[in-house]
């Protein structure tokens, strides 16, 4: 049997409170979005008032461990993807879910990621959920403290913080396959148990710091863009960024305005596009408000637009010749110096990397207090950063723009199946699942952005939405067919995975250059081989026949 | 059997780094510098300096030829490591006093020709080229220029920072001679052919009008000092000698060119050669100020004598 119609259940059913009205503030420097955020008060208080039946008392002990009921979904994180699983659990009547957060507020990357110029590269209308469509967007690329505004404000309309758990720092995953249950271990705190397990990590969730001699060495102050110091003041320091990503180029022009000289180590220059930005006019607004269709269908148009984009960016096409001459264009116009121009131009395809997109990054590069320096760090020293030119950078302030620890092989913390087996080591030479979302031997286990679902092209939030839909099958089928797992076939998983690894040998990805899609041996975990319009179309369907079950 | 890996050899360059703030530019000893050597040795070190700066930009372009990652991020070192051979060369002249205030010495008028060529067209140029040109330069500076100052300048600081320049460059060579080997794998013929059609490549001729008179300007300058030009010659040949240990070395058509370029070079017998060219060198020095090129690129500016910056 499959099943293709049963999730559209819900969508684009306008949340209980307002959305968030767009905040004059700018994107991110100095205070953090998050307190001001925890707006609306109603949906809140209407939510909170039905008690979630993990609250009640604990059952009888059976066991010698403290034995509260199992909860019927425990979600792994509190960003963009644990909020929207719990959005839709409870949207579907399932209302005894927990969140486990490790850190003390919700909006993963997005609470994390508060640097200056913080930013998304998908404009906003896109990067929402379909079903909580924010007509108040300020920007058609909104800044990271209003994203964060409008996690806040998804938390509160959903009534959804009764169900988080912060400061649960998830330590290990065990299945036991006897009951058919979940239990997560907690750092310093009791177990917990669940029916079902979704893992809503994030990618992008632990800072990394490149591997330079030395480093810690170093006396002068040490900044990661995902863990920002607010309270530092830049202003007439001598600042140095290392890395030229998608952090770095929005952090670069501002940095630059404020400090009395600025450094850029750059290893590999990526291929930059500009970007379409405006400030949303109010007549657009009061529009959205009272016609969402027409909020809808600028959506549909940026969804297409973007699925066009595909052509470019994931296969050679030539499409992507076309989007390296709008690239080479956008550099020509703004870099005069032929040196600096062929320093940032890219030996590769455009797509091979995350293609970046800014209008300020390249004019930032020539402001007169700012320099490009190319040459390889041969190490940290006491007060600076020494480079293979034989010269020592003397700087007050280092800013690590070298983005995350993608998990590619591996797992977070030990997620322990049936029989013992690991998934840590069974992913150690590259992270495989069926459909990007469960694997063979882990059953009631759902991952969101697992292996081979990342997009290149178009929002992460499409691609999430119809995980969310996926998930929330799953865990129907386990609690209406009173399932004691739910496990994909292995040979199932295995075919999936070949067809997978055969389309993405004629990606752009995998035409040679490095990046953080790939694994040390050139393994692609990361990402998705198509337009997201194939992707959604294969999350549309749960085929029982995929799967192996017992009843409890 | 010359083969080396590479990617020891990458390993090997990232941990030999060396900082110009390793030595001490202030250190006694600047005085050991002859009066008489003083303005030769000027003329000499502004020559070097350039040379390797030069040879930097060469490298900057071969990382861009790479056929593999590795080699790609060896190229990418060996670029910086060049220019921190000009860097320190720089500070040996701020030493002993030798500097404007803090400008950069003017390049001399054919290394003006090779800068401005390399600049246009190196980037285009096939690796081979490349690849067997810069190894020919450095064992010229290796072999000769940087022993024979040795030989001459009793400075201790001088000889602080050869050896490490030493150091480097004979990793340089190592990997030069690699890929030399390298490239003479393969179908001969095709090879040929490809070569052909780079030899009537304009860009490639214009190229050969300015390396060819570089040369023999050095042999003049190394005259000037008082060395021996063959000590010169002797470093040529041994490029000839090193390149050509293997079969696959050998059957690379630019080493052929190339070590074939060096005998003529050396043998001063040769009229129909050295005329023309000693010619070119005395009519560079001729051209007006005004018709050299005169934009200069902007990675002619980013050497420095400062330790730390």
């Amino acid at each position: 049997m499959s099943e293709t119609d049963e999730s559209r259940i819900t969508t684009n059913e306008a949340p209980a409170a307002t959305p968030p009205k767009a905040t004059a503030r700018k994107a991110a420097p100095g205070k953090r979005a998050v307190k001001k955020a925890a707006p609306k008060k109603t949906a809140a208080k209407k939510a909170a008032s039905k008690k979630t039946a993990s609250k009640k008392a604990p059952r009888k002990a059976a066991t010698r461990k403290p034995a509260a009921k199992p909860a019927s979904v425990l979600i792994v994180g509190a960003g963009f993807a644990g909020l929207g699983m719990a959005i839709r659990l409870k949207k579907a009547g399932i209302d005894d879910f927990v969140i486990l957060e490790r850190g003390d507020d919700v909006g993963g990357t997005w609470r994390d990621n508060t640097y200056p110029g913080a930013a998304c590269d998908i404009p906003s209308n896109l990067y929402s959920f379909s079903f909580a469509p924010n007509p108040n967007w300020s920007h058609s690329y909104s800044g990271g403290a209003e994203i964060l505004d409008y996690i806040h404000y998804l938390v509160s309309a959903f009534g959804l913080r009764e169900h988080i758990r912060f400061q649960h720092n998830v330590t290990a995953l065990d299945f036991d396959a006897r009951r058919g249950l979940w239990t997560a271990e907690l750092e310093g705190r009791e177990p917990l148990r669940a029916r079902a397990a979704v893992m809503a990590q994030g990618p992008l969730s632990n800072a990394r710091f490149p591997d330079i001699d030395g480093v810690e060495d170093y006396q002068g102050k040490k900044i990661h863009s995902a863990r920002w110091d607010h309270d530092y003041d830049f202003t007439g320091k001598r600042v140095a960024v290392i890395g030229t990503g998608a952090s770095a180029v929005q952090i670069i022009p501002e940095l630059v305005e404020k400090v009395r000289s600025l450094k850029v180590f750059q290893r590999t220059p990526a291929w930059v596009i500009p970007r379409p930005d405006f400030r949303t006019p109010d007549w657009n607004k009061t529009l959205f408000r009272a016609l969402p269709a027409s909020q809808r269908a600028v959506r549909e148009a940026l969804y297409w637009t973007h699925e066009t984009m595909a052509m470019a960016v994931i296969w050679n096409s030539p499409l992507t010749r076309l989007a390296e001459r709008l690239a080479r264009r956008h550099l020509r116009r703004q870099v005069t110096d032929d040196w600096m121009r062929r320093q940032l131009t890219p030996d590769f395809r455009i797509g091979c990397k995350r293609v970046l997109v800014s209008n300020d990054y390249y004019p930032a590069l020539r402001k007169d207090n700012t320099q490009l320096i190319t040459w390889p760090i041969a190490k940290f020293s006491e007060n600076g950063i020494r480079t293979a030119d034989g010269v020592e950078h003397e700087l007050d302030c280092v800013v690590f723009a070298t983005g995350f620890d993608v998990p590619k092989s591996g797992t977070p913390f030990p997620v322990r199946g049936r029989a013992g087996r690991e998934l840590g080591e069974e992913w150690a030479r590259g992270a495989q699942a069926y459909k990007s979302i469960n694997v063979a031997g882990y059953p009631n286990l759902f991952f969101l952005f697992g292996p081979n679902s990342g997009p290149g092209h178009n929002s992460a939030l499409v691609y999430m939405e119809a995980q969310l839909d996926y998930a929330l099958r799953g865990v129907h089928r386990l609690l209406d067919d009173n399932l004691k797992l739910l496990d994909v076939k292995p040979t199932v998983q295995a075919r999936h995975n070949k067809q997978l690894q055969k389309r993405l040998a004629r990606t752009n990805w995998n035409s040679g250059c490095k990046s953080w899609y790939l694994t040390e041996d050139g393994f692609n975990a990361t990402m998705f081989p198509g337009f997201a319009t194939q992707y959604r179309a294969q999350m549309a369907t749960f085929e029982d026949g995929d799967y192996d079950s017992e009843p409890r | 059997m010359a083969s080396i890996d590479l990617e020891k050899m990458l390993a090997k360059v990232k941990a030999s780094q060396w900082a110009l703030a390793d030595i001490d530019w202030d250190a006694p000893g600047a005085e050991l510098v002859t009066e008489e050597q003083w303005p030769k040795l000027k003329a000499f070190m502004a020559d070097l300096m350039w040379i390797e700066h030069v040879g930097a930009r060469g490298f900057a372009a071969m990382a861009r030829k790479a056929p593999n990652d590795t080699l790609k991020e060896i190229y990418t070192y060996f670029h910086a490591e060049e220019q921190r051979h000009a860097n320190a060369e720089m500070a040996l002249m701020k030493r002993w006093g030798m500097l404007d205030g803090d400008r950069v010495p003017e390049p001399n008028k054919n290394l003006r020709l090779v800068i401005q060529w390399l600049d246009r067209y190196s980037d285009d140029m096939p690796l081979e080229v490349l690849g067997s040109v810069i190894p020919m330069l450095e064992i010229a500076l290796d072999g000769a220029l940087c022993t024979f100052l040795l030989d001459t300048v009793d400075d201790p600081v001088c000889h602080q920072a050869f050896a490490r320049i030493n150091d480097d460059e004979s990793r340089h060579l190592g990997v030069g001679f690699h890929v030399l080997e390298m490239q003479g794998h393969g179908d001969l013929y095709m090879k040929v052919l490809k070569t052909l059609g780079t030899i009537l490549d304009p860009r490639l001729i214009l190229g050969i009008a300015s390396y060819a008179p570089l040369l023999n300007r050095m042999r003049d300058n190394v005259i000037a000092m008082g060395l021996g030009e063959e000590r010169l010659y002797a470093a040529m040949k041994k490029f000839e000698r090193i390149g050509g240990r293997t079969a696959d070395g050998r059957r690379n058509p630019w080493y052929q060119i190339i070590s074939r370029h060096g005998r003529i070079v050396v043998n001063r017998r040769q009229r129909f050669y050295h005329g023309p060219v000693d010619a070119m060198v005395r009519l560079t020095d001729l051209i007006p100020d005004r018709v050299m090129p005169s934009r200069v690129p902007t990675w002619v500016k980013g050497i420095t004598y400062k330790p730390v910056v």
